[in-house]
Parts: C-alpha cells; structure tokens; sequence
C-alpha cells in the first residue's frame, strides 16, 4: 500500500455507542484518482467520509489529509484545510434562504477576498460547468434533485479543491441525472486534477468512473483493488456485493435466535399470560 | 429498592449532562463576535422572531385586557370602587400577565419556529455543509437567532402591557362607564416604575433567555429525522412553558414577596 496518499488512515477504529463501526482500519487514497468507498448500507461509509472530513473524530487511531493529523489542528488550522477540501453531500445541502447564484458563492464569500466583479465571472463559471447557469436566480426549493446535486457541485467546487468528497451522489437518481453526474465527477476529477472521493452502492455507476474502489463491511477493509479486479474477485463476501446476491456470507437475516425456538417460545409465554389472567 | 435509587441518579446526571451541552453551546455560540454581516443577520432574525409575532401578541393582548375590565369591574363594582379598575387592570397586566402571556405566546409562535427550522437545517445537512465551509453554525445560525429572541420578547412585553391597558379602557371606560380620568389617574398613582414596570422588564428579560435558550438547543440537538423534529418542537413548548410558570413564581416571590 502506498505511503504517500493524499489522504492515510492509520489503525483508525470508530465506535457508536457499544458497536464498533471500524476496527483498526488503514486506508490510503491515491491523489489525482477517483476512489469509490462501497459496501453495504449501514457498514459506516459516510460516517467513514465524515471522520475524513474531521466532523468526526476517531476514537483510535489517526486521519491524515495532506500529511496533517486533523485530530491535532486546532479550529482554524482545520477551517484553512477544510478550504482546500469540497464536499458534496447527499442531500445537496444547499441553504435554502440563498439563491442558487448566493450558493456558489457563499464560499467564495467566506474564503477568499473577491471582489464584486471577479465573484460574479467565478460563480458564472462554475455554474456553466455543471450546465445551471441560466438557474442563477431560482431557489433551492425550485430545482429538481438533479440540478439541485448539480448546483452543490458547483458549490463544492467553487474554491477549487485538491480534495473533493462525494457523499451518494447518485442515490435517487434519474438515468439521465445519473449519467450527467457521472460525467461531471469524472470531467472534474481530470481536469482539475482532483482528488476524488466517493461513497456509493450504486456498483455500476460508481466502477465506471472509479480507478480505485474500496469495498467495506462489518468494521473491515474487505478490499482495495481496481474496479475489475473485485469483478473477477473470488472472495466470497466481495463476490456477493458486486453481484448482488441477496443471501451469502453477509446473511439475509439480521441476527436472532432460531425461529422454531422463538415460535415456541413465545407460544408458551403467552399461554403464561392467559393463565395468570385466569 | 437500590435499583430504583440507581435509575433515579442515572436519570439526573443524564439531565446535568444534557444541560451542560446546552450551556456549552451557549457560550460557544456567543464567545466570538459578531462579523462584518453580523448586524444584517441579526436585523433579519428581529424581523422573524419580533415582528412576525407582533400579530398574535396584540390580539391576545387587546382580549386579555378586556376580561381583565370586565372582572375587575364586576369584582370591584360589588365593593363600589369600580374607579380602581385601571389600577387593577395596569397592575396584573405589568407584574404577572404580560411577561407570563407574552412568553408563552413567543415560545409557541417563535420558539416552536426556531426550533423547526435549526432542526430541518440538520436534517438536509446544511449545518454540516457549513461547518465544513469553515463557518461555525453556532456563531453563524444559532447566536443571531438567540440575541433577537433576546432583544425581542421585552419589546413585545412592553407593547403587550400597552394594548391591555387601552383593552381594558374599552371596556371599563367606554362600555361600562367608568370615569375616564379616574382610571387613569388610580393608574398612575398606584403603579411604581421601578417596583412595577422594571420587574415586569427583569421577567420579560429571563423568560426570553430560556425561551431562546431551550427553542435553539432542541432544533440543534435533535435527531435529525421527521419523528426528531416533531420531538424537538413539541419539547421546547413544553419545556418553555413549564420553565416561563416556574420561573415566574420564584421571581415574583423575590420581587414582591417580601411586600
């Protein structure tokens, strides 16, 4: 595994409650590529971007972005590397009382000293970008969830990013909406020389733009290959996900005791309650 | 027995624990001051949490005054002092009902409101976007919001005493024939500026700093799902109103139990 990743995570274990969300994971993510974290709903991907984006703070062991430990950056030291980072997230997360022009530019606002002029020219071509320049002056509420996913993408692109992290982006998609996102998170990622970051279960989608893909489940790194290395893989767990197999090594049924046990069971304990109603 | 005792302190230090993560984000939301937009953010929240509100605390305020006419007329007119009504009617008004009323009037229109919209904030994960723009979203969302509560609620109390006052003139005046100039002038010698109306001022002051303080610390720590928000907003009314109630009896009994 390479040292020099843009992004390395060291023994990094994250717990919510008593549930161990990762054990002791390393992962390292190669600059200028598109990497896709997938695996199962519920194996902590986005929990996974989140500590990434040091919203959250691993309990063991250490995120580095850019060869800095963020768990020991103090808030501003965090707010200027936040800078150099875009993050896409799944709901779009625009702010709804800004228009769709005020959106792009609310971190140029924040982040740099633009004037008037040169503000208005780099919203204007980020949203060109992304295709939404004619939709400057609609709100939010007014765009579907495509355009809408497409306008936060050029929200998280508008500082240009050496980082950008994607949180589902194709999750509730149309076809179309899909292929255009695709294209965008690919176009970006070579033009701008980005570092791209994505958490998705949608295996075709994401293994047609991905150079690299990072399957997890059950608090693992279950593997860390290219796209058509976990096609061919023969792994049992990874074999299941990429072909989508409703029963295998990772079960159907959440845990539970045998049914003909709890059938029995509880047949008896309500026969208890009958009789001590009697 | 021991199990009970266990669950009991379980329960408290749960409470603390919450409470000290209110405070935090308190003080965390108001160390820093306010940026170069800071005063147009706050002018903004004043417009939604003042002036949006000012509707409802008239209306109440005119009926409130009203009733307040009629039974003191009622009451007072048994004993052949109806000319006391105006001094019967400014006192409740200025001591107890206004800063009481208007309160639980701000915590349904505007806590509620608050509290809504901080929660949905976290839920379509604008808050995350900000934070991960650089920008705190206490200091950004949470402390203007917090000081127009803070700057609104004695306003409107004052305004809402007022109202009540020409609401009971209505009546006690104008429909029942009161001398004009005695409930006037009753009113004016029996209510004391700094023994009435700035300790009605002093309540209306700690009523919106509980009110503000529990509507944004709900919305901004609730579970960010529709079931979540429904839990927060209908916690701050409750909450609110019980702490305006409770509130109230220990000031009153400072300020004007010892009299």
């Amino acid at each position: 595994m390479a040292v020099n990743g843009i992004i390395e995570i060291h023994n990094l274990s994250f717990f919510r409650g008593n549930r161990a969300i990762f054990k002791d994971i390393d992962v390292s993510i190669a600059a200028g590529k598109i990497t896709a974290i997938m695996g199962p709903s519920g194996t902590g991907k986005t929990t996974l971007l989140q500590l990434i984006g040091g919203q959250l703070q691993p309990h063991c062991g250490a995120v580095q972005l850019f060869g800095q430990n963020i768990a020991q950056l103090n808030r501003k030291q965090l707010n200027q590397l936040r800078g150099r980072m875009g993050v896409l997230f799944q709901s779009g997360a625009l702010f709804t009382d800004l228009t769709v022009f005020e959106n792009v530019a609310f971190p140029l606002r924040e982040h740099t000293q633009l004037n008037d002029q040169q503000l208005h020219d780099r919203v204007l071509l980020k949203l060109e970008a992304v295709g939404l320049r004619g939709a400057r002056d609609l709100r939010p509420s007014h765009l579907s969830g495509g355009m809408a996913r497409r306008v936060a993408l050029a929200r998280a692109v508008a500082l240009e990013p050496e980082i950008i992290l994607y949180d589902e982006p194709f999750a509730g998609q149309d076809p179309i909406a899909m292929a255009v996102l695709q294209r965008l998170i690919k176009g970006l990622n070579d033009e701008m020389q980005l570092t791209s970051v994505l958490v998705s279960h949608d295996i075709a989608e994401a293994c047609a733009i991905a150079d690299r893909v990072i399957l997890l489940g059950e608090g693992r790194v279950l593997a860390h290959d290219t796209p058509e290395a976990l096609q061919t893989s023969t792994d049992p767990a990874v074999r299941q996900f990429m072909h989508g197999e409703a029963d295998g090594v990772i079960p159907f049924h959440f845990p539970a005791p045998p049914l003909a046990a709890e059938l029995l069971c509880s047949n008896a304990s309500a026969a208890d309650k009958q009789g001590g109603l009697l | 027995m021991i199990n009970l005792v266990v669950a009991l302190g379980e329960q408290l230090l749960q409470r603390l624990a919450l409470m000290g993560q209110a405070l935090l984000m308190l003080v965390q939301s108001l160390r820093v001051l306010p940026g170069k937009h800071g005063l147009s953010r706050l002018t903004q929240q004043l417009y939604v949490v003042g002036v949006q509100s000012l509707i409802i605390m008239l209306v109440s305020a005119l009926f409130i005054g009203m009733v307040l006419g009629l039974q003191g007329y009622t009451l007072l007119s048994a004993y052949g002092s109806e000319q006391a009504v105006g001094q019967m009617v400014a006192l409740t008004l200025v001591r107890e009902l206004s800063p009481v009323v208007a309160a639980l009037l701000f915590a349904g229109r505007a806590g509620s409101a608050l509290t809504a919209e901080i929660g949905l904030m976290k839920a379509t994960e604008q808050l995350a976007s900000l934070e991960m723009f650089g920008v705190d979203p206490l200091h950004r969302i949470v402390a203007p919001r917090f000081l127009a509560g803070l700057i609104c609620l004695p306003i409107l109390v004052a305004i809402f005493s007022l109202v009540g006052i020409y609401g009971g003139h209505i009546v006690a005046v104008d429909w029942l024939g009161v001398y004009s100039g005695s409930y006037w002038g009753n009113m004016q010698q029996a209510v004391d500026f700094g023994e009435d109306v700035i300790n009605g001022m002093i309540k209306a002051l700690v009523f919106a700093f509980v009110v503000s303080w529990i509507a944004l610390y709900q919305g901004y720590s609730c579970v960010p799902t529709s079931q979540g928000i429904s839990t927060a907003t209908t916690r701050t009314v409750v909450y609110s109103s019980l702490a305006i109630l409770g509130f109230d009896f220990i000031l009153t009994a400072l300020m004007f139990g010892g009299a």
